[in-house]
């Protein structure tokens, strides 16, 4: 029951973002690609990478969003007792909300390359499954650490509002920092596929950056585990 | 069934900082009764339920219920299993249906009572298709106590559970607590309402800056608390009255009230050696010697 | 059955429920082998505790006014034993009413008979009585 309840909390940011990426992904693809030649494979390809730029924006938007809520904010709206009270550990109720995040996550990331996958097969511009599997790949890869630090946030943080700004921010000031200093380390060129892109093909290379996605997903880890310690050790 | 209370606390203390809102905290509530647990706003009554419960870390001290220890994650999570907890704001998730609620709760308790279940939601006339934040306050709060009056538990601890019912639903949720401790389920509330309390309470506690100052049945405190008025030729001084059960006096020129905790015969014998001129023996109700009490500390 | 429990009158509400019964046997409200309702049911009835209801009844056992079979109730023995002690009380009840009516004609109001009467009975007694 832990499960419907997350789902009932995260059903309507979900489905507004899987509606709004999906939406924009094929459109975008669709018209965009009506104004190349069916020879400018290499351009087409390149409409692809474009809209992989725009989705990781609003996918990373959407996860950040998908991770707010939680304990935390249940005690400042007064919820917090009647959850806390079920006989259930605060690992599992943590373990849930993380678990429908990630699912959710997925599917995000995974419909709207499917909606681009269907689009260009009608506009008969087939795309290989393996670049739209690359390209999926690496959102969900490289990116779930901006979901982890959603929970992260939203783990310490109670406010509406300042929870998701905060957020919003530290994945902001990471993008430039690291791109100021660290450029190879910048998660967020790793997701868009900048890291493995050709640039004369615009294909994805077939071996994609397992190390950074190792990482990220390490961070991530890290992350959701001291998100674990501030709960338990937290007072109600 | 042992006779073993179903909650007891060694010297639970809470702080925050310098400030203590329970301090040693020595609670024993017995098995199959029905105990009330009263304070003034901010004694500590919230907070010592909440340590019980596991959502707050005692600072010091330990405590079991139903044998479990309170400050062991694992093991309130299984006392948890034979709570039903009602928290002083009638917490609902407003999103879900009363429908969707019912069922997200009864989901994780064996003790659920699908007849009690019904029969409540006839009693409450709770519309099952609409949300939560759609309800007047008043349904919020019976779908709140539905939620654990639903069940058979083995404890059911209630904070201010009538704040928000009109004096027909207040009837109505004592004698569900009433029905509750027939069929053996220990009862610990705490409340404002000390007329209700006087009803139906078997045991009474009072806590006062987070500590116990009053730990009995309300059987011995009929019993033995006594106010007794005094008028003497002359006027009487209060270390006359230094005796066992004396807990407080006032003096006005020749009158002398006492009010004493018990031994009231031994106050009488003193007033009668002091040759006192009128003797008035008279009960004291819960409310005095609560006001009584707490002014004391 | 009606009876009425008052929480502030500084008598244990069991004793109350107690003499409420005895009252209503020995005024023949109550005859031989009625039943009273059960734990549960004069609980609900009343809104008290179930522990005051099964500490009268438990106590009225002892004294032999009440028989309790388990899962059928309480049922009521009025023996001769209960019978002489109702006798008891109804010569008692004429003397305190001429004792009272005494006081009231000194000039002493009900409430401070009541009050003085209270303070009296709580002096242990000046001897020992058989009963």
């Amino acid at each position: 029951m832990l499960w419907y309840k997350a789902w009932l909390e995260t059903r309507s940011r979900f489905l507004t973002c899987a509606a709004t990426l999906t939406l924009f992904s094929g459109i975008f693809v669709h018209h965009a690609q009506g104004l190349l030649r069916p020879e400018w494979k290499s351009d087409f390809n390149r409409l692809l990478f474009i809209n992989q730029q725009f989705l990781v924006i609003m996918w990373v938007l959407s996860v950040v969003l998908l991770g707010m809520g939680g304990i935390i904010r249940e005690q400042a709206i007064g919820t917090s007792s009647l959850t806390l009270a079920l006989p259930v550990s605060r690992r599992r109720l943590l373990g849930v909300r993380i678990g429908t995040g990630v699912l959710e996550a997925f599917v995000l990331a995974l419909v709207p390359w499917v909606a681009v996958f269907f689009v260009s097969s009608l506009g008969r511009r087939p795309v290989s499954i393996t670049q739209v599997a690359s390209y999926v790949l690496l959102l969900v890869g490289g990116g779930l650490v901006y979901f982890a630090l959603a929970i992260l946030v939203s783990s310490l943080v109670s406010g509406e509002y300042t929870a998701p700004a905060l957020a919003f921010g530290i994945v902001l000031l990471a993008a430039i920092l690291f791109d100021a200093g660290l450029r190879q380390l910048n998660v967020w060129r790793l997701v868009t596929g900048d890291f493995s892109i050709d640039r004369t093909t615009y294909l994805l290379s077939a071996h994609l950056p397992w190390l950074g996605i190792l990482s990220s997903l390490s961070a991530a880890a890290l992350m959701l585990l001291a998100s674990t310690i501030v709960l338990q050790r937290r007072d109600f | 069934m042992t006779n073993e209370p179903v909650i007891l606390t060694h010297a639970l203390t809470k702080s925050y900082g310098a400030a203590e809102a329970v301090r040693g905290l020595n609670l024993s509530v017995g098995r199959n009764r029905i105990t009330a647990f009263l304070g003034r706003n901010g004694a500590g009554k919230s907070t010592s339920i909440k340590m019980l419960l596991g959502m707050i870390r005692p600072t010091a001290g330990s405590g079991t219920v139903l044998g479990k220890q309170v400050t062991n994650p694992d093991e309130n999570r299984d006392l948890r299993k034979r709570i039903a907890y009602v928290a002083e704001d009638k917490p609902l998730y407003g999103y879900m249906t009363v429908e969707q609620t019912i069922r997200f709760a009864s989901a994780f308790y064996t003790d659920w009572r699908r007849d009690l279940e019904k029969s409540l939601l006839r009693d409450y006339d709770l519309p099952l298709q609409r949300k939560v934040k759609t309800l007047s306050k008043g349904m919020r709060t019976k779908l709140a106590l539905l939620l654990a009056f639903a069940r058979r538990p083995d404890l059911l601890i209630l904070d201010e559970p009538s704040e928000g019912l009109d004096p027909v639903g207040i009837e109505h949720l004592l004698q569900a607590l009433v029905a509750q401790s027939a069929e053996g389920v220990s009862v610990f509330f705490s409340s404002h309402q000390i007329a209700e309390v006087e009803r139906i309470a078997d045991d009474v506690c009072i806590i006062e800056k987070g500590r116990l100052v009053v730990d009995a049945s309300l059987d011995q405190l009929r019993q033995f608390y006594r106010r007794i008025d005094l008028v003497f030729p002359s006027s009487v001084a209060q270390r006359e009255f230094d005796i066992a059960g004396v807990e407080r006096i006032q003096t006005s020129g020749n009158e002398m009230s006492v009010f004493a905790s018990k031994n009231a015969e031994g106050v009488i014998q003193r007033a009668q050696e002091l040759k006192a001129i009128s003797v008035e023996v008279a009960p004291v109700g819960l409310r005095e010697i609560f006001l009584e009490t707490v002014k004391e500390n | 059955m009606f009876f009425k429990l008052t929480p502030t009158t500084g008598q244990p509400l069991y004793v109350q429920l107690m003499q409420q019964i005895r009252h209503a046997a020995e005024t023949g409200a109550l005859h031989d082998g009625d039943q009273l309702p059960g734990i549960r049911t004069l609980a609900e009835e009343l809104v008290v505790s179930p522990n005051t209801v099964a500490k009268a009844y438990s106590e009225l056992e002892h004294e032999g006014l009440l028989a309790l079979r388990h899962g059928s109730g309480a049922f009521v023995c009025v023996k001769r034993r209960t019978r002489s002690l109702a006798d008891q009380v109804q010569v008692a009840r004429h003397r305190i009413r001429d004792l009272i009516e005494g006081l009231r004609d000194d000039g002493l109001f009900d409430e401070e008979i009541h009050r003085a009467f209270e303070a009296e009975l709580l002096y242990p007694a000046q001897v020992l009585r058989k009963r």
